[in-house]
This record gives structure tokens, C-alpha cells and sequence, in this order.
């Protein structure tokens, strides 16, 4: 009768919770798996099993947010909506009258200050609250929600809306929407994401993210975003400081770690590329960068080597480290 | 709150997991045994599902005001009460776990899919299972069968065990009578026990069915 045969009743739970089996049929199912000695009705299971096994993964999907590097500011404003969000739900089950959730959000900050890793991190939160049905992020920017004629545009912006459903549709320098003018198409995505704001209510999430100033003109000029997205989250550029620890936190991650004379060349190269008016280019972007340049320099420096060490192995030295990326 | 914990403090408490849909009087059900059992007031923990967990002290009569509810899914956690259950010279304590009612389709809304999945939790390590029907209904003309298919699969899934049986509430209403006929055909080989949850009417029958099953 069904389509899978699950063995583990926590799977059965899973199936009812997301919208896969009836209540009937998963009932159905438990009483095979109770039949076949998998689960003796006797006491002593704690009743909030199911629950927790998803409170377990909030709990770790904060603690990835957490382990970022810096952010304390983007850190706050979350524990703040994940609280707002738990008031809410307890509030509903308390029959007290609540408004609908509204969770869109605008994300300012240069490249590479963190912003998609906490919209991915915001999916898993909210997929664990029980606010959305999977969580997964659709990040996606102007070229694939315009079109080149009347029609098209709306057609392209729905497609992708409809890959963003149950999870979180993050929209890369989204003010470029607004760009050209009345008669450009990209109005015409605008007001096919506010619509679809409003046909699939609590179904998704919209994230806008850009740089600060050209978000701020593009939300002050079009008011339709700005009363719909109520979240505004600024990501500012790291230190220096904070871009070393977290390239040392990637290296780590990969299995590999600097030497001094090539933590002291990494620090000069982000300190000069910090100088003013410089947006830091890149931030943690640039220092994926130059750490991903790094290990292949240091491979083409061993390859030829008999007899590697497995510290040798895990060494970024001085001259590994570039930020010359035209070579 | 720890020690409020389902098997925790009270050792060898046994727990008694209400069921059935929504609106049936699930929750006026475990309210009015509370008070037949001489509850005056009553500590409902409420156990929602993503796992947050939170112990309200209400008068019986304040909590029915703010728990029991014409709306369907007025309930959408676990809401578990104490009770103590004289038994011979001694009493004996007993877990009332009051659950989100479940339904026959897959449900529109993933916090009631929730809700229903953490009552398919709470039925299977319960040592009793009292499962609610709504006599009234079951007794109107032309209706099918007096129960769904939720109903035959939640007694499927119990009746197999020694702590379970059904409850037609609402007798006070009109057809009930003719309804609990035929649950008591529909549903032959088990015990079926008349009961009106607003009159306090048959929880001595329910109390004792609860305690021959400890
Ligand atoms: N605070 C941080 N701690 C540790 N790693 C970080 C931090 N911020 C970003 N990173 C890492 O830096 C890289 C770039 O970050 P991310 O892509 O989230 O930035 P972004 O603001 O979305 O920029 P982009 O415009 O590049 O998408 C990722 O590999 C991410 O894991
Ligand atoms: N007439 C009558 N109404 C009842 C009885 N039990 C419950 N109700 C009503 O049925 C509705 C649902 O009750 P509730 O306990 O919230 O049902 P639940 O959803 O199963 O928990 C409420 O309006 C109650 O007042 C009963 O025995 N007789
Ligand atoms: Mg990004
Ligand atoms: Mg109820």
C-alpha cells in the first residue's frame, strides 16, 4: 500500500510531519513495526522523542551559528527572532490571537561578510521550529528571475519561487531588480515576488541581500518590499583579526594550519587589502581564496617530494600564500 | 519542571494517553475525570513540539474556560496532568496525557502535522489508551459508518493490548443514544462506555475501567 516500508517508527513520525503520510497510514505502519517487536508498548519512553530529536537539531544548527567568527550583532538579532518565533508558536497553541509570522528578511553587507552561510544556517533554524517544511536555500540573483520579453519574466521569477517552497529564496544584489528603470523587466519580477509573498503566505522565506547603501535606495524606493520585509540584518566587514581566525578555522576544517612566516604574509595581505575604501574585497571570500590558491601552491611544492611527512603534509608555508589570483 | 517529567519523580506512575479527532471533548474528558477524581486544581504541563515544555496551575473550571474549545485543534501539544486514583486502601497516581486530535487526510498545516505526530508518540509507550468518540454523530441519520477510519485504525492499532477502551461522549446530545448502539456494534469485543463529559456523567465507569487496567 505504501510506498516505503519503514522499519523505524521515527521515520514513520517524519512521514506524517512532513505532509507524506496520513495519520491513518502512518498508523497503519506502527502497528506492523509494534507486530514485528520493534517497539513493546511498555512505559518508560519519554514522550518527547519526536520532538526532540528536532529540538537536538535546532540546538546544533545554533551552535553553528555560534561557532561563526565575529557577527556578535547577526548573532543577537537571530536569538531574537528564533525567541519571537517560539512565542509565537506557544501563543497559537494557547489560543492567544498572533499575526501571521512575518519573516523576510533584508541582508546588507559587502561580498563575502557571511551572509548566504547564515541564510542556509536560518533555513535549518526554521525548518527545526517547524516554521518551514524544508529549509533548503535557492540562491539566486537578477539574471535568473528576468526574462527577455513581456511574460517571460514573471514566468522565470515563478519558477525559481516555486523551487524556493517550504525553504528560503535568498536574492543576491537584488536591488539590480530595480535597476533600468520603469520599463525594465525587472520590475516585473518585483511585483511577481510580492504577489507570490502574499499566494504562498508562510510557505517561504525571502531573503534580499546586497551592499548597504544600494539596499538601503532600493528599499526606500520601492515601499512594497519595505512594509513586507520587516528583518533587517547589517553584516559589517571583519578585522583583520577576525579574518585570520577564520582562516585558521578553515584550515583547520581541511586538516591544515599555517607556519608563522605564512600567518605574518596572510595578515599583511589582509591588512593592505583593509586599507580605506577598499571594502575589505572580499572578506571571508577572499580569504577562502587565498587558502584554496594556498593548498594547491602547496601541493605543486610537494608533489615532486619523496617521503612526506604528515606534518609536511599539513604545512601552508610563506610562499604557498598569494593573493595574485592571475596567475 | 525536571521532576514533572513523564517517568521521572513519580516512579511507577503509569500513563493514560487520551485520543481520538478533534472537537470529540478529549480535553473536557480528562478535565472532568481530574475533577471527579477530586482534583481541585490541576497542573497541566504542556509539551509542545519542538520540545519546549511549560507547567500551568489552573482551578479545574479555569483550565476547561481556557482549554476546552468549540474550534477544532484547540489543542495542538501535549498537554499531561497528575491525578491520584484511590485504589483499594492506597491510591495511585496516573498520568493524563491530553492529545492533539488526529484525522483521517494529511492535514494543511505542518504544526498540527506536528502536533498529530507527537500524539502517535505518546500512544505507544502508554499503558492505558482511552480513545474518544463523539456518540452524538456517530447516532445522526444518513452519517456512514458511526466512526471514520482514524477511529477502526486507532482501535486496530490498541485493541490488541489490555489498557484500552473507548469513550462515547456527548451523550447528553440528541441521537447519542442511537449513536452509542452503534459503536457498540461497530466496535464489538471492546468495552464502549457511555459518558458526557459537560453532565459529569459515567466517570465512574472510566475511573474504574482506568484502574482495573493499572
Ligand atoms: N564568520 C565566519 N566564520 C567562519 N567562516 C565564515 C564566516 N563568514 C563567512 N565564512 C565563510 O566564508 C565564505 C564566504 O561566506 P558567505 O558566502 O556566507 O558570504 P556572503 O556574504 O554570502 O558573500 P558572497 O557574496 O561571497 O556570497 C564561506 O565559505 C563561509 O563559510
Ligand atoms: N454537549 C456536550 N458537549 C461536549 C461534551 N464534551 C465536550 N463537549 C464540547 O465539545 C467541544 C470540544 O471539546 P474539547 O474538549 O475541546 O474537544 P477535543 O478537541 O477533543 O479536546 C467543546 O465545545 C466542548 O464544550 C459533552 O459531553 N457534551
Ligand atoms: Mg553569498
Ligand atoms: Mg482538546
Amino acid at each position: 500500500m505504501l510506498a516505503f516500508e519503514p522499519r523505524d517508527p521515527n521515520l514513520v513520525l517524519a512521514g506524517l510531519e512532513e505532509g507524506r503520510l496520513s495519520p491513518v497510514e502512518a498508523l497503519e505502519v506502527l502497528k506492523h513495526s509494534v507486530e514485528l517487536g520493534q517497539a513493546g508498548p511498555a512505559g518508560g519512553q519519554r514522550l518527547e522523542e519526536p520532538s526532540s530529536s528536532s529540538a537536538w537539531r535546532l540546538k546544533e544548527a545554533l551552535a553553528d551559528l555560534d561557532s561563526l567568527i565575529g557577527l556578535d550583532k547577526v548573532k543577537a538579532l537571530v536569538r531574537e527572532i528564533v525567541a519571537y518565533v517560539k512565542i509565537q508558536q506557544i501563543r497559537a497553541a494557547r489560543q492567544l490571537t498572533c499575526e501571521p509570522l512575518a519573516l523576510h528578511m533584508i541582508f546588507s553587507g559587502n561580498p563575502g561578510t557571511g551572509k548566504t552561510t547564515c541564510a542556509r544556517l536560518f533555513g535549518k533554524i526554521f525548518r527545526e521550529m517547524g516554521v518551514l517544511e524544508k529549509g533548503h536555500l535557492v540562491e539566486r540573483e537578477r539574471a535568473d528571475l528576468v526574462g527577455e520579453y513581456i511574460g517571460h519574466t514573471a514566468q522565470k521569477t515563478r519558477e525559481q519561487i516555486k523551487k524556493a517552497l517550504g525553504g528560503i529564496l535568498f536574492i543576491d544584489e537584488a536591488y539590480s531588480l530595480a535597476r533600468g528603470g520603469e520599463k525594465d523587466f525587472g520590475k516585473e519580477s518585483i511585483d511577481t515576488l510580492i504577489r507570490a509573498l502574499e499566494d504562498y503566505r508562510d510557505k517561504f522565506i525571502v531573503i534580499l541581500a546586497g551592499y548597504r547603501d544600494e539596499m538601503e535606495t532600493f528599499i526606500r524606493a520601492n515601499p512594497g518590499i519595505r512594509s513586507r520585509f520587516p528583518i533587517h540584518i547589517e553584516f559589517p566587514d571583519y578585522t583583520t583579526d577576525e579574518l585570520l581566525r577564520i582562516a585558521d578555522l578553515m584550515l583547520k576544517q581541511r586538516d591544515y594550519r599555517l607556519d608563522l612566516a605564512a600567518r605574518a604574509r596572510l595578515e599583511f595581505i589582509l591588512t593592505r587589502r583593509a586599507g580605506p575604501g577598499n571594502d575589505h574585497s572580499g572578506n571571508a571570500r577572499l580569504v577562502r581564496n587565498i587558502i584554496e590558491r594556498a593548498i594547491r601552491r602547496q601541493a605543486l611544492r610537494l608533489v615532486e617530494k619523496p617521503n612526506l611527512s604528515r606534518e609536511e603534509l599539513m604545512l601552508i608555508r610563506r610562499e604557498d600564500i598569494t593573493d595574485d589570483f592571475s596567475a | 519542571m525536571r521532576d514533572r517529567q513523564p517517568g521521572g519523580r513519580l516512579s511507577g506512575m503509569k500513563r493514560c494517553t487520551v485520543v481520538g479527532r478533534p472537537n470529540v471533548g478529549k480535553t473536557l474528558l480528562v478535565l472532568s475525570l481530574a475533577e471527579h477524581l477530586k482534583a481541585r486544581t490541576v497542573d497541566v504541563t504542556f509539551m509542545d513540539p519542538s520540545g519546549a515544555k511549560q507547567v500551568r496551575t489552573y482551578t479545574v473550571s479555569a483550565a476547561i474556560r481556557e482549554l476546552v474549545g468549540p474550534r477544532p485543534h484547540q489543542t495542538r501539544c501535549l498537554q499531561s496532568i497528575v491525578v491520584e486514583v484511590p485504589a483499594g486502601k492506597g491510591r495511585k497516581v496516573v498520568e493524563l496525557v491530553d492529545t492533539t486530535g488526529l484525522v483521517d487526510h494529511i492535514h494543511e498545516d505542518l504544526q498540527i502535522r506536528r502536533a498529530m505526530a507527537q500524539t502517535l508518540q505518546a500512544i505507544r509507550p502508554a499503558q492505558i489508551i482511552v480513545h474518544v468518540v463523539d456518540a452524538s454523530t456517530a447516532g445522526r441519520d444518513g452519517s456512514g459508518p458511526p466512526a471514520g477510519a482514524i477511529d477502526r485504525q486507532i482501535a486496530d492499532f490498541a485493541g490488541s493490548r489490555g489498557g484500552y477502551f473507548i469513550v462515547a461522549n456527548k451523550m447528553d446530545l440528541p441521537d447519542a443514544a442511537r449513536g452509542l448502539a452503534r459503536l457498540q456494534r461497530m466496535f464489538s469485543g471492546c468495552a464502549v462506555l457511555p459518558v458526557s463529559a459537560a453532565e459529569r456523567t459515567g466517570l465512574r465507569e472510566v475511573k474504574r475501567h482506568v484502574l482495573r487496567s493499572l
